[in-house]
């Protein structure tokens, strides 16, 4: 039975809940902006950080650089498309 | 069709390497379709026009709910993909089934919150906030219940067939997409509701 | 009667009544022919249902081709219209729906799948494969394009052209201002096609990443196959913007929705910067395939190898990252701050570095080699000068605060086209003559290519070049007339005659393709052009299985090295082959796909959701479809080798 829920799955899925419920004090506390974005920055990225190696096993195959150029590739771009916008249409005008 | 023995059955013919690394490709394609969706969420965000924003509407509870379910969902394909790995074929399709029905949970949950925000006057056509914020939610939805489908073909398929290579193949991949939309729903998670509630 | 008055066309006339005509005669003909010739066995066990990228390249082209004479007529009337002041051929509405026509028709339906028919014919064949990694979903590409072009075209007889411009800026492409389907067909068809692509971007990365010959690592690959690569890449991260950009468009007009409107919070300029978002990576994905075109073209016909290899892969690594950094100057003049203006001017001007060494590469290629100026070669060495101008050109727009004076004038108008046509156009061109041989069997004439060179590429500067000085006096784009007093009438009756050689010209490349196929001989070498990539390896035609045994390479021209140093290129016996069967789903959920664009665009609810379900009803087929392929014995393949060595 025991075979049946590795331990790295089972502490990935563990750390998970823990980030969630960290993300959470945002709503608990009154916090400053700032604070409040950084902590959900990071929890979000360190999740889905977990979520992409861990679980999806990102790391596994020989493909591992491909896979990774590729998220890399994905995010910053995707950063920039986000960020990008915000500063032409809202921060900027 | 050669079989390489030595690699998990997921990737032990080329078709199957071809095939997980077209997914991954696939997926970073989806990171850019979310990527827009979030920055026009991000752009229209406070933009209610005569409707309401989302710290007006958005309720902790169902959120809650909706990320705990899919988080675990998370979790249980997981051990069923290793499951998979151990050749364990009914505790992988054990895992399989109790995942898609905590999505359906997710989704019963989901489809109860847009009916509410549509109850208290945030529908689609209120204002650009309620339009980009349920297209956001739209689709990550739409993709969970294609999901639904998706995997319960290839429980089917397990179940008729056993676990073959393509099996194998298809059931890793869709536990690729599964784990993707728990990615996809922990930011929303955070800047949409999170953010909006603080 | 009310139910069909939708599908009327707002603004007819009499050239879109003989359209209509010509529409329907055309369809009945190519019924009749068939069913005459009893070719349907034929055209669907061969064409509708192949999953070869030869075959599907080789449809993409045709494609092209036809929608190059669609984009062509537009700009025709277009110059027609604008050759003398207060003309009366055009009024501007019909001068608005053939602009926009002419822009998503030429880069949509007419580059982008001249692109792939190249990068699907060549590719495979550069790196030593037998097909693409994914040649059903390659097939679906295909057919998700090529409805998306049907939907397109058939706008302007039933319900209306779109008429907003290719970018259809929000509010006029919005429901105030566009009552007419026009802008749904816009929306719908380029989201098809769009899917098409996206598919294929995913496709070509995995094939290059994974399905490259034994020995050949990515820095020994052909330079098309780099531009291939990192094409694709951009692909895969640009078009699913343009799909939600598309989406949102689609629900503000057909769902009430407040994305870009002016009301209850929407913002207008959202629209144009998601739009431009993709719209510049697009472009980007449109020239790179043209550099790996001119890369082939001028080493091959230089006789020498590609000067600076590392540093090509390099700049086009560079220029793939920084294409999704620079889409601001597309609306420099629209309202955003001075300090976005400022950011994207400096990395619009950087992006031009990459590319200018490029163009010394070449040049060094050039310098020293045994050149030979066959057709191909003309259109690569007519590039370089001509396509200079269009980069400069760009630099002087980048400075945002000149912009403010360059912004939607004709001098716009002529840099993009400066850029595009000797950047894509030619290459494409000279890709076509280059891989026309391998891809039919025979060569297309040399003298009338020639000709039709030089008609094109006179006439392309006669064309645009006077559009430079008319937009710095003043003269706006999508204008449809203007008055005597400007003084614009000689520049642009110059830019009408040169529009009338380029007519010319392409209308001497058909011939061509004609007079070729009719006369030319069909007994030539399998390398024709004395070349040094891999696709020369194989024999014209080129057999389904591509190679029979899979080549080892172990330099970046392992062909000419096989020619040249008697280095052997095919070791090992001859394996029984797998193929993939033919299938004749990607054509069918097309189908079903077109049907349901259309009833989007008219809004027509039930036959959405029923193909809505048919969609799926195909997705869910392939799930439970158990489909191994077929393997050609060891027999058929010696005896086919044995065939086309005799020929050959």
């Amino acid at each position: 039975m025991s075979e049946l829920f590795p331990r790295k799955q089972v502490m990935g899925f563990v750390f998970s809940l823990v980030l969630t419920a960290v993300a959470l004090a945002v709503y608990f506390f009154d916090l400053s902006f700032a604070i409040a974005m950084t902590i959900l920055l990071v929890t979000a990225f360190v999740q889905a950080a977990v979520q992409l190696v861990v679980f999806m096993h990102a790391g596994e195959t020989g493909d591992k650089g491909s896979i990774y150029t590729n998220l890399f590739y994905a995010f910053a771009i995707a950063l920039v498309t986000v960020f990008g916008t915000l500063l032409i249409l809202i921060w900027d005008m | 069709m050669k079989i390489d023995h030595s690699l998990p059955l997921e990737y032990s013919t080329d078709q199957n390497k071809l095939n997980i690394l077209g997914f991954w490709i696939f997926l970073g394609a989806e990171i850019m379709l979310f990527a827009t969706l979030f920055a026009t969420y991000f752009t229209l965000v406070d933009r209610m026009g005569s409707g309401p924003a989302g710290a007006d509407i958005f309720e902790i509870t169902p959120v809650l709910i909706e990320t705990l379910v899919l988080l675990t969902s998370s979790f249980t394909i997981g051990l069923g993909v290793h499951a998979m790995r151990l050749g364990r074929k009914n505790a992988m399709l054990t895992f399989f089934a109790i995942t898609l029905l905590l999505g359906l949970t997710f989704l019963g949950v989901e489809i109860y919150e847009f009916t509410h925000y549509v109850h208290i006057g945030a529908g689609l056509q209120t204002s650009a906030f309620t339009a980009i914020l349920l297209t956001t939610l739209g689709t990550h939805g739409a993709h969970v219940t294609l999901g639904l489908f998706w995997g319960l073909f290839i429980i089917l398929q397990v179940k008729k067939r056993g676990l073959t290579p393509e099996n194998a193949n298809k059931s890793f991949i869709f536990s690729l997409y599964w784990h993707f939309l728990d990615v996809v729903w922990i930011f929303i998670f955070s800047f949409v509701y999170l953010k909006g509630m603080m | 009667m009310n139910f069909f008055d939708r599908f009327a066309i707002p603004h007819p006339s009499p050239a879109i009544y003989a359209s209509m005509v010509a529409i329907g005669l055309t369809v009945i003909a190519i019924i009749v022919g068939l069913t005459y010739f009893k070719k349907w066995g034929y055209l669907w066990r061969e064409w509708l249902t192949t999953v070869d990228h030869k075959r599907i390249g080789i449809m993409y082209l045709i494609s092209a081709l036809l929608m190059l004479f669609r984009g062509g007529v537009d700009a025709l009337m277009m110059r027609a219209q604008t050759a003398v002041p207060e003309n009366a051929l055009l009024d501007a509405q019909h001068y608005n729906e053939v602009f926009t026509t002419h822009g998503v028709v030429m880069i949509i339906f007419m580059a982008m799948p001249f692109i792939y028919a190249l990068m699907n014919f060549v590719v495979p064949l550069q790196i030593g494969a037998r097909d693409v990694a994914f040649p059903r979903l390659n097939a679906l590409s295909f057919w998700l394009f090529f409805m998306g072009a049907m939907l397109f075209n058939i706008s302007f007889v039933i319900g209306g052209s779109p008429d907003a411009g290719w970018t259809s800026y929000f509010p006029l492409a919005g429901n105030d201002f566009s009552q007419s389907v026009g802008t749904n067909y816009y929306m719908l068809s380029i989201q098809i096609a769009g899917i098409g692509t996206l598919i294929s971007g995913i496709n070509f990365i995995t094939t290059i990443l994974k399905m490259r010959a034994p020995g050949m690592t990515l820095m020994k690959m052909p330079m098309f196959t780099w531009t291939a690569f990192i094409t694709n890449a951009i692909v895969v991260f640009a078009f699913p913007v343009l799909t939600i950009a598309l989406l949102l468009g689609t629900m503000d007009r057909l769902f009430g929705t407040n994305f870009f409107t002016t009301t209850n919070g929407g913002m207008d300029m959202l629209w144009a910067n998601l739009f431009w978002v993709w719209g510049h990576p697009e472009v980007y994905i449109l020239i790179l395939p043209a550099f790996g075109i001119y890369s082939e073209v001028i080493s091959t016909f230089s006789r020498r190898n590609l000067y600076g290899y590392k540093s090509m892969v390099a700049s086009i690594v560079i220029i793939s990252f920084f294409s999704f950094l620079v889409w601001t100057h597309h609306f420099f003049t629209m309202g955003q701050g001075p300090l976005t203006n400022s950011i994207f001017s400096i990395t619009t001007m950087a992006i031009a570095i990459p590319t200018g060494i490029k163009i010394f590469n070449w040049l060094l290629t050039m310098w020293k080699g045994k050149i030979k100026f066959t057709v191909p070669m003309l259109y690569a060495v007519g590039f370089i000068p001509i396509f200079t101008i269009g980069g400069v050109t760009g630099v002087m727009l980048g400075m945002a605060s000149a912009d403010y004076q360059y912004h939607n004038t004709m001098f716009l108008v002529a840099h993009f086209h400066y850029t595009i046509i000797p950047g894509v156009v030619f290459a494409m061109l000279a890709g076509l003559t280059y891989w026309w041989p391998k891809m039919f069997g025979f060569m297309l004439n040399e003298r009338i290519g020639k000709w039709a060179f030089w008609f094109i590429a006179i006439s392309f500067n006669v064309t645009f070049f006077p559009m430079f000085f008319t937009g710095l006096d003043g003269q706006a784009r999508r204008m449809y007339t203007y008055s005597e007093a400007t003084g614009f009438g000689p520049l642009n009756l110059i830019s009408f005659v040169g529009a009338v050689g380029l007519a010319i010209g392409f209308a001497l490349i058909v011939y061509n393709v004609y007079y070729s196929t009719r006369y030319a001989s069909r007994n030539i070498s399998s390398d024709p052009w004395d070349a040094r990539s891999l696709e020369w390896a194989t024999h014209s035609p080129v057999p389904s299985y591509n190679f029979a045994v899979t080549p080892k390479v172990n330099s970046i021209e392992a062909f000419w090295d096989a020619k040249k140093k008697n280095i052997p290129l095919f070791q090992g016996k001859i394996d029984k082959i797998h193929m993939p069967n033919n299938t004749g789903v990607p054509f069918i959920m097309s189908c079903i796909f077109f049907v349901w664009g259309f009833s989007f665009v008219f809004s027509l609810w039930i036959p959405a959701i029923i193909t809505t379900i048919g969609i799926f009803v195909c997705m869910a087929h392939r799930s439970f479809e158990k489909d191994d392929g077929y393997y050609i014995s060891v027999k058929d393949v010696e005896d086919t080798e044995k065939k086309l060595r005799g020929v050959s």
